[in-house]
């Protein structure tokens, strides 16, 4: 498995949309990174009970028709659909096998009539109890179920978004507590997704399906979500800035264990990913607002290669079900990305997408592109999962704090400046910090044990 | 002598130096200053201030629930010196999302805002069907009952919760709080629903005026 010891793109001018230095083929005569953005459409449907199955299996396949129907109305060429689980498919591999055929027969129906070029991504919901444990538990064992019965259906791309150290992580987080952060994404989660990833890159090999990626959004998109907007004052936006760059530190553990993307579309940290593997990514911002609001949403497809509307509820809307809106929303947004690029301008538009959120809050600030590869670079210094998220800390704070355009406002400022004696006092050594953090969260953390990430 | 010192605590405190707390608050005790002194006098006074720099946008929300926690670790060093009345809860609350939700941002915010202003909280987690918020209220005996949910899918149950606290016979023991992005004051009165937290800030506010009798 590759271990990454330095980044794939160092030069941040190479780091733009539509284009990935390792690209992918795949699926229904998908090409993702190799010169087109492609939409990336995700739908969340209105039966989700148990009782309602075979209403769940009727409106997955309406809601996958809509979108080919929708797609085949505008011409879009390329496309890829996302089906998230709900904890009820996850639960019922077999489910999960009749959805999965469901849809990529109609999408093999579509392909074939229309001459459309399809992608199929799975994302398997992480329903382990925390209480139970997280390794080789029974929900663990329905997980990679799960992941064998859609890859085994015709899911051409494996996802999850791993929950390894979230309850840490929620408990320091609104305590902004520095440690705890980084012991939950920098080192919590990295021990989780490497277990975790070797099984699910495993099941792809033997699907030929591909281990697509993870996603830091049970930590670093919480932060995000609880930072708000401009006016909010929940938790500092530096910090929520640090945790997406640790984030990625994190993220990277999926690729480092044998996943090649497209990475995950909520994993804003994915624009670091990609300079450090070079992989082709989703992103989501702008037209994803139907899900969460951001103040990253320009910057984010930056450097994206698949654009997705994170996930829309199957509603009625004016202009026709909501995945059909933001399908329509997507394909005009990849259109003039792909316009850019065909007239060799997407530089430049890059940079205007880039220039528009950049300096208006610290977490749009971590994405640039310059950041992304100086993030990146700080990451891959280091050995150790511990080291490379203290790494990324270090960077972006001094990133921060270099930056005399970056809108900080003065408690701002101020919690940059104890954020960093917070981090100038942490151990070097892994194990050290380790017991203190083991020693901290332990009785206080109820769900967190140690033998969960150190068996 | 004792103003000066209990000066230096309040300081402690709005400067969120937990360690700084504890030491002063031991020598406060050394020093004989009556234990509920220290409290009146000291911590209830340094949660004031900080409530009023998060007020007025100088500190964050995550810097009033880190008071929130010092004054918690200080009184407990407090509290065998201090008589039970002088250490009682506000109120207690039981909180969950409702079942078919994993959303746990917003409830956790309360929650732990609620315990930064003085409240026993019982919190049940994400995906709670209506029947535990039913046992939870027989076994608890709670105030106040909160329910969240991010979802349009799943903001349904609340009703149902509601419904189940009447078939027990709990509805009128308990007043009920609800919130979460699809929910409106409209919907929570639908539901019969006591109260509509817009965020966790209002929530908190209705949560404390109920326990002190003022709606």
């Amino acid at each position: 498995m590759p271990v990454f010891r330095k980044v794939e793109i160092e030069d941040p001018s190479k780091l733009v949309f539509g284009i990935a230095k390792h690209p992918l083929s795949y699926g229904l005569g998908l090409k993702i990174g190799q010169g087109e953005v492609v939409p990336e459409v995700k739908f969340f449907p209105k039966a989700i009970s148990e009782k309602d199955e075979e209403a769940f299996k009727k409106e997955v396949e309406s809601i996958t028709k809509d979108i080919l129907d929708r797609a085949v109305e505008l011409g879009v060429g390329s496309l890829q659909i996302e089906t998230e689980q709900s904890f009820m498919e996850t639960k019922n591999p077999r489910l999960v096998a009749e959805v999965t055929n469901i849809q990529k027969s109609v999408m093999e129906k579509y392909a074939g009539e229309y001459g459309i070029k399809l992608g199929l991504r799975i994302t398997v919901a992480d329903i382990r109890d925390f209480r139970e444990g997280l390794r080789h538990t029974a929900e663990y064992n329905l997980m990679l179920e799960a992941f064998e019965k859609a890859a085994s259906n015709g899911a051409d791309i494996l996802s999850i978004e791993s929950e390894g150290g979230k309850d840490v992580f929620n408990y320091s987080i609104l305590r902004q507590d520095v440690r705890g952060i980084l012991f939950s994404v920098g080192l919590l989660g990295p021990l989780d997704m490497s277990f975790l990833w070797r099984d699910i890159v495993g099941i792809a090999k033997r699907n030929s399906s591909i281990p697509g990626g993870d996603t830091a959004c049970a930590t670093a998109n919480t932060a995000m979500r609880i930072a708000g907007g401009v006016r909010s004052m929940n938790i500092p936006h530096t910090l929520a800035a640090v945790v997406r760059a640790v984030s990625a530190s994190r993220s990277l553990v999926a690729y480092e264990e044998g996943a090649t993307g497209p990475g995950k579309d909520c994993g804003y940290e994915n624009v670091i990913v990609k300079a450090i593997t070079g992989y082709p990514m989703s992103m989501e911002g702008k037209s994803s607002a139907c899900a969460h609001s951001s103040l990253i949403g320009n910057i984010a497809s930056a450097c994206c290669d698949l654009w997705s509307n994170e996930q829309v509820e199957n509603i009625r809307l004016f202009g026709g079900s909501g995945p059909q809106v933001f399908l329509e929303i997507l394909y005009y947004d990849c259109k003039l990305m792909n316009r850019a690029i065909a007239l060799g301008e997407q530089n430049r538009l890059r940079d205007m997408l880039v220039s528009s959120d950049k300096f208006e809050d610290p977490q749009a600030f971590v994405l640039s592109p310059e950041a992304a590869v100086e993030i990146g670079k700080a990451i891959v210094s280091e050995k150790g999962y511990y080291r490379r998220g203290i790494s990324a800390c270090f960077k972006a704070v001094e990133l921060m704090e270099n930056e005399s355009n970056l809108r900080l406002s003065p408690p701002e400022k101020r919690f940059l400046l104890n954020l960093k004696k917070v981090l100038e006092t942490l151990p070097d050594d892994e194990d050290e910090f380790r017991e203190q953090m083991c020693k901290a969260f332990y009785g206080r953390v109820q769900t967190f044990r140690e033998r969960d990430y150190w068996p | 002598m004792y103003e000066e010192l209990l000066a230096r605590l309040r300081e402690a405190i709005v400067n969120l130096d937990l360690d700084a707390s504890k030491s002063l608050t031991k020598e406060c005790l050394e020093k004989g200053i009556p234990p509920s002194e220290i409290v009146s006098k000291g911590i209830s006074i340094a949660m004031e201030e900080v409530g009023k720099k998060f007020e007025s946008s100088e500190y964050f929300l995550s810097e009033l629930i880190v008071a929130g926690e010092i004054g918690k670790e200080i009184t407990q060093m407090l509290k065998p010196y201090l008589k039970e009345s002088e250490i009682r809860k506000k109120g207690k609350v039981v909180i969950g999302t409702v079942r078919g939700d994993l959303h746990d941002i917003g409830k956790n915010i309360f929650g732990m805002m609620l315990e930064a202003a003085g409240f026993e909280v019982i919190d049940l987690g994400t995906d709670v069907p209506a029947e535990a918020f039913v046992e939870a209220v027989k076994k608890n005996s709670p105030d106040i009952v909160g329910m969240s949910a991010l979802l349009t899918v799943t903001m349904g149950e609340m009703e149902n919760v509601i419904n189940a606290l009447k078939k027990a016979g709990l509805r009128d023991k308990v007043k009920v709080i609800v919130g979460g992005a699809p929910i409106t004051e409209e919907f929570a009165r639908k539901i019969g629903a006591d109260a509509y937290g817009k965020d966790a800030v209002v929530g908190v506010e209705i949560c404390k005026a109920w326990v002190e009798g003022k709606s």
